[in-house]
């Protein structure tokens, strides 16, 4: 570098930190702390995310620590004048409570099934749109379609469907001489949560499928051709090149999908609406009961929380994962 | 990845054929029944294709009736006969426009925070980067539930309640994470040296921003812009508690409240249905190319 005149004169040779710069491109930052390049970009970055930050101060990190007040103390909208403090209470109830632990069965088997149920779907699907063919195009904006639909109409899509009395689940069956007359559908205490199961995989699948497509087109096309050259067959090749790379993906996909499930509120609330006998009545269920129809928003408080608490363990394995791309 | 089995293009076939049944057949179905009256529509087995198409219950979405079904006279007609509308009825189409106004009003300011953050987490080095991503990404791990009983709380004290601003503020707190998330990846996938380039040339960074980098990154603003709108245009819980009265109730509210009134024209919801998922299908439709370029912008190697 001493060899370039440029160099030996600090005014011809453009920004002062040139040689750090070149380095900081090879080398990822994993410090805590960062060393900014100049004041001037401290403070413009620091003016870029002020917005956000505000934002997400009021309307996110305000109503957690709020919610968290609320939950220590016995608030109920029925008599709002005296709200006494209560410590711990409305957790301890809750967790001595057996219907609490029924809900959590129920709301962890519905997250095990269509987890599951996704997982399958998604990536047979995503293989098959990572094959060039003609209309391919035509299958991946049809694939967007459940997607794109809100969960209400989602649910009244199902709803009908399911119906009793009219639906063409039932129509079906019938055609298909698999039954004789018309059964009950989402009324059935056995077949009400896999019913629910499959409208929400259905809603589900494109997402995962998208995220499951991305993750296959990062695979580096040579190594199939390396493999082909080395007399690999088709199997070999999906087994030993495709499946390894894809593992972060399936882990993406596992614990997002983990999260929409243990979270979902809508579904429910069209459909069933708790579930004949208890059936569906899932933890999200339980927090609407509690703080819209019971008014006991202490409690309600606290249980939203214990959910949050089980999801941000979740989640943490969903930002250790994908934070390496950040 | 290239393989030369034969009957390949036979398995292809038939396995886009079964996907593309699994995801239609629902939706047929939903367009089928709208176009059917409510005697034909309870009729055992179903008529899959509708003999007797009418418009009856896009027209009974699209006019103002005086003739509002009450409590009184719910019993007038016959359910088998149709003819019958729920009662909220005519909040269908002011709720949609609601529901237009609010996701324009979040895509719009969702791109006016999310870009010069996303800029700033992907190309600034400055002190708090790391602990800036970790705290966006951690506001979205708690359940919309859990966010419930504050937020009415607070918005009951600000009085804001029925007013579409406490949904467009909340909605942008729902999407900047995820369009944060999108934007930066993409930028990071963009060439350091263009910023350096310009910084050398005398741009300040907002300019480096918007005459730089912006251009580039279209497909994943349309990317931004499409998430953000179909999360704004769906989501039902928040809606659900913001609103109490018809002049700021969203769509998906209005829709809902359809199956629990005290009308149930299951001809009419079909038709309900139809127009609430006309428009999110017809954008995603368009800009489904940008989705998954915007997502994987920088993984494509090789």
């Amino acid at each position: 570098m001493t060899w370039c005149p440029e160099a030996a004169d600090p005014a011809a040779s453009g920004p002062v930190r040139k040689t750090l710069e070149m380095q900081d491109i090879k080398r990822p930052q994993r410090r805590w702390f960062v060393r900014p390049s100049s004041a001037y970009d401290q403070r413009s970055a620091m003016l870029f995310l002020a917005p956000m930050m505000l934002v997400l101060s009021v309307v996110a990190v305000f109503p957690v620590l709020y919610s968290f007040w609320i939950s220590l103390h016995d608030l109920k909208l029925t008599r709002p004048h005296r709200v006494p403090f209560v410590w711990f209470d409305n957790y301890v109830k809750l967790f001595t409570d057996p219907l609490f632990w029924e809900s959590v069965g129920r709301t962890a088997s519905f997250t095990v099934m269509s987890v599951l149920a996704i997982m399958v779907i998604a990536t047979l699907m995503s293989l098959l749109l990572n094959e060039n063919f003609r209309g391919r195009r035509v299958l991946s904006a049809i694939l967007l379609i459940p997607w794109a639909i809100p969960y209400v109409a989602n649910g009244l899509m199902w709803k009908w469907i399911y119906d009793s009395g009219y639906g063409a689940l039932n129509g079906l069956l019938m055609q298909m001489g698999l039954i004789d007359k018309y059964v009950v559908m989402l009324g059935d205490t056995a077949k009400t949560m896999p019913l629910i199961t499959n409208a929400f995989v259905w809603k589900e699948v494109p997402l995962a499928t998208i995220l499951l497509l991305v993750t296959l087109k990062s695979i580096r096309a040579d190594l199939y051709s390396a493999a082909k050259v080395d007399g690999a067959n088709v199997l070999q090749r999906f087994v030993h090149i495709t499946l390894p790379q894809l593992v972060p993906g399936f882990a993406l996909v596992m614990i997002y999908e983990s999260m929409m499930a243990i979270r979902h509120f809508d579904l429910f609330f069209i459909l069933t609406e708790g579930g004949p006998a208890d059936a569906s009545h899932v933890v999200a269920w339980q927090v609407y009961v509690e703080t819209f129809r019971k008014l006991a928003f202490g409690t309600g408080s606290a249980l939203a929380y214990i959910m949050a608490v089980a999801t941000f363990v979740l989640a943490y394995f969903v930002i250790r994962s994908t934070s390496r791309k950040l | 990845m290239t393989s030369f089995l034969p009957g390949r293009r036979t398995l292809l076939f038939f396995g886009s054929l079964l996907f593309a049944l699994y995801v239609l057949a629902p939706i047929a179905w939903l367009v089928s029944s709208s176009f059917q009256s409510e005697a034909e529509i309870t009729s055992v087995p179903p008529h899959w294709v509708p003999e007797q198409p009418t418009l009856e219950n896009f027209a009974a979405i699209f006019q103002f009736s005086e003739e509002v079904v009450t409590y009184e006279n719910r019993k007038q007609g016959d359910t088998a006969t149709g003819g019958f509308i729920p009662s909220t009825a005519v909040n269908l189409l002011p709720s949609m426009k609601n529901s237009f106004i609010v996701a324009l009003a979040v895509v719009v300011l969702n791109l006016l925070v999310s870009v010069p953050a996303a800029y700033a987490l992907a190309k600034i080095r400055f002190i708090g980067r790391t602990s800036s991503i970790y705290f966006m990404l951690s506001t979205r791990v708690i359940p919309d539930i859990a966010l419930v009983v504050p937020f009415f709380l607070f918005v009951q004290k600000l009085g804001l309640m029925d007013n579409l601003w406490a949904l467009i503020i909340t909605y942008l707190a729902i999407t900047v994470p995820f369009s944060i998330f999108i934007l930066t990846g993409y930028f990071e996938s963009l060439p350091d040296e263009l910023d350096k380039a310009a910084r050398v040339d005398g741009c300040s960074r907002l300019q480096t921003l918007v005459l730089v980098y912006l251009p580039l990154a279209l497909p994943s603003l349309v990317a931004v812009v499409l998430f953000t709108f179909l999360t704004s245009w769906n989501e039902f819980l928040l809606a659900l508690m913001f609103t109490q009265t018809p002049a700021s109730q969203t769509m998906p509210i209005v829709v809902a409240s359809f199956t629990s009134d005290f009308n149930i024209s299951f001809s009419f919801i079909n038709a309900a249905g139809v127009m609430a998922i006309v428009p999110p299908v017809i954008i995603a439709i368009m800009f489904e190319r940008y989705i998954v370029s915007g997502l994987t912008a920088g993984a494509v190697k090789g």
